[in-house]
């Protein structure tokens, strides 16, 4: 979809792999530290309302991965993500409500029943592209938004849907027994999306990952090349929905109680726009994607700022990606603090002789 | 399962949306016809349209000073976005193009919740004067809001129908609509005509939000996203053809309204368009050919 950037992503991809070189080490190093950070430290700077938030920070940088892989990956924009995360979500809490199975297992099996979903879901919608995809999947988020407000998400209730309509007694959704308070939950959603992202970057780097570039650059040459576009193309879906419903079984955990108009098709729109911005080819744009679209309304909020000014300045950041930036702010910010740093220097060095000499 | 005479209520009311849902989708064809662009900010354009109007007959304007600010405002907007982004993403992708139009819906949206908040529970409504006189048929109550809501959707088919058959600028829209490059060969002033397909686009944009505002309801999230039931319309149409996007939008505003009596899927009625326009798109790519031409979409 975005072809400027084609040359950075598909760069990186080297086959064989090599031995692990200083930079690659370097990397390692500093992802393991940050991690760390943010496992150790970040608990017990932040106040409970800052942990809440950087939670569903963690829920949201596994959508917005799941968005980058089909976007940046293999060029599919998929305007329905939200939705896909709803049914996650609705997995994962009737599982919850229904057994006592241990949470990962949950997880995995609302990971795996999404996947199926999606993967149903895509088939047929597989053989449109470009503009049609990305029109049919909003679409048909449009109407898993309509079953899901009528079907209600479960809350303990009996029957498959587990609606119970009156509105006392609601228990809420559990969670797993070794992270109930919520530092600890806030920890047990980063390793999950630590385990995601290191699912999706074990696809990029190998075989899938090459035929997605593939497909992306141009799908007839593709499949002139050999490759089984279909089944690339499905595979992705499935990667992407399934680390969507394992992001909607963590979320099912965190907020306690699921609503229907918690999500909107609006919300779809609005994080293919902050995936766009964060930059859809790198693995730190779904992070940038996920601050900007969870921290900073928390944020807004504690300064009494209305969230809207955000809704006004993701549109001006889609315009400005798409017109200028096509690799977000994972690809710009860091040339543009480095030009910054350049310009300042340059700035510093003019300066220090003139002051020195007067 | 209701009798006809429970019936027959929704078939005035469906064809009235219907009828504004072609009015939305024709504009959006047109568009895209001659830039490339599927619109995706209409019905923001026609909810803050709406809204602007609702705001000047509260401060007490009279009603078509009202009106006519509400379609101004779509014309101007539209206008302005597509002198800006249109040039500058004319190379692009049509999803390119598409996507960045949601960029102008998150502005819009997030100015409409500004200005107009929707926190304090305040119901805001917009009345034409024709929603109160009416007259019967057989035994159905019509008012004529409903019959202009059809009449529109009618005459805009119709007439851009014609201009496009008939005169210059109609003429070099269609001939843009196949090739862009080619055309400007040619000699047609490109931008120019461009320029009035987006306005031409906004007007109908600013009408028809002011319409739905009325048949609807004045809501900027309802507004909004309504424009996807006109999108469905014109994706059954493959955004192609206007009589098609016309009897498509009539089918869903119909369908959609008839579900209403019906108790056991009353709930699912609003998915209507969207099942409709997977079903189309399904059945019509069945059958397509991989190419690599510009023209595939």
């Amino acid at each position: 979809m975005l072809d400027v950037a084609d040359r950075t992503a598909s760069a990186r991809q080297r086959w064989p792999p090599r031995r692990p070189d200083a930079r690659t080490l370097a990397r390692a190093a500093v992802i393991t530290v940050l991690l760390l950070f943010v496992l150790l430290a970040l608990p017990q700077l932040l106040s409970l309302y800052y942990i809440d938030a950087m939670t569903q920070v963690a829920v949201y940088s596994m959508v917005a991965l799941g968005l980058g892989v089909l976007v940046g990956r293999v060029g599919l924009v998929s305007l329905g993500q939200v939705a896909v995360l709803a049914i996650g979500a609705w997995v994962a809490a009737r599982l919850l409500f229904a057994t006592s199975m241990p949470y990962p297992v949950v997880l995995l099996e609302a990971g795996l029943i999404t996947m199926v979903a999606g993967t149903v879901i895509g088939l047929p919608a597989l053989r449109l592209r470009g503009l049609y995809l990305a029109l049919i999947t909003l679409m048909l988020a449009g109407a898993i938004t309509v079953v899901l407000a009528t079907v209600n998400f479960p809350n303990g209730g009996h029957g498959f849907t587990g609606y119970n309509g009156s509105s006392v007694h609601i228990p809420p959704i559990r969670r797993p027994s070794i992270a109930g308070g919520d530092p600890a939950y806030f920890r047990y959603a980063v390793v999950v999306a630590a385990l995601m992202f290191l699912l999706a970057w074990a696809h990029i780097r190998t075989r899938p990952g090459r035929a997605w570039a593939a497909i992306r650059q141009s799908e007839p040459a593709a499949l002139a090349a050999g490759i089984n576009t279909t089944l690339y193309k499905l595979w992705a879906f499935a990667l992407a929905s399934f680390i969507t419903g394992v992001a909607g079984g963590v979320l099912a955990g965190a907020v306690h109680y699921l609503y229907s108009i918690d999500f909107p098709t609006q919300d779809s729109i609005t994080l293919l726009a902050v995936v766009l911005m964060g930059g859809a080819y790198s693995l730190w744009g779904a992070i940038i994607a996920a601050l900007l679209l969870q921290l900073l309304p928390a944020l807004l909020n504690n300064w009494g700022v209305s969230a809207d000014w955000l809704t006004i300045l993701f549109g001006i950041g889609v315009l400005q990606v798409l017109t200028t930036a096509p690799a977000g702010l994972a690809d710009q910010a860091p040339k543009d603090l480095a030009r910054l740093g350049r310009l300042l220097l340059a700035l510093a060095r003019r300066l220090a002789p003139s002051g020195g000499t007067r | 399962m209701p009798s006809w005479q429970d019936f027959q209520p929704f078939i005035v009311s469906g064809l009235a949306l219907g009828g504004v849902y072609a009015l939305s989708g024709v504009g959006m064809v047109v568009l895209y016809q001659a830039t490339g662009v599927v619109y995706l900010a209409f019905g923001a354009v026609g909810a803050m349209g709406a809204l602007i109007a609702w705001s000047l007959i509260q401060a007490g304007a009279p009603g078509w000073v009202g009106w006519l600010a509400c379609v101004a405002f779509g014309g101007a907007i539209t206008l302005a976005y597509g002198m800006v982004f249109g040039p500058a993403l004319a190379k692009r992708d049509p999803l390119v193009k598409a996507v960045a139009t949601l960029g102008l819906t998150l502005v819009l949206f997030g100015v409409m919740d500004l200005l107009w908040t929707t926190s304090g529970g305040e119901s805001r409504a917009i009345t034409l004067p024709t929603d109160n006189s009416g007259f019967m048929v057989g035994q159905v109550q019509v008012n004529w809001t409903q019959v202009i809501g059809l009449a529109v959707g009618v005459a805009i088919t119709v007439g851009i129908g014609a201009f496009l058959r008939y005169t210059k600028l109609g003429t070099a829209m269609r001939a843009m609509a196949n090739d862009r490059e080619i055309t400007a060969t040619l000699g047609v002033p490109v931008r120019r005509v461009e320029a009035a397909a987006w306005l031409g686009c906004g007007v109908l944009a600013g009408a028809a939000g002011l319409l739905l505002a009325d048949l609807v309801a004045l809501d900027a999230a309802t507004l909004t996203f309504l424009v996807i039931s006109s999108l469905a319309a014109t994706l059954i149409a493959r955004l192609r053809s206007i009589t098609l996007t016309f009897a498509a939008a009539l089918l869903i505003g119909l369908v959609h309204d008839l579900l209403t009596p019906i108790q056991s899927l009353t709930n699912y009625r609003d998915m209507t368009p969207f099942v409709l326009a997977a079903v189309a798109l399904l059945v019509i790519s069945r059958r397509r050919v991989m190419t690599a031409s510009r023209e595939e979409t």
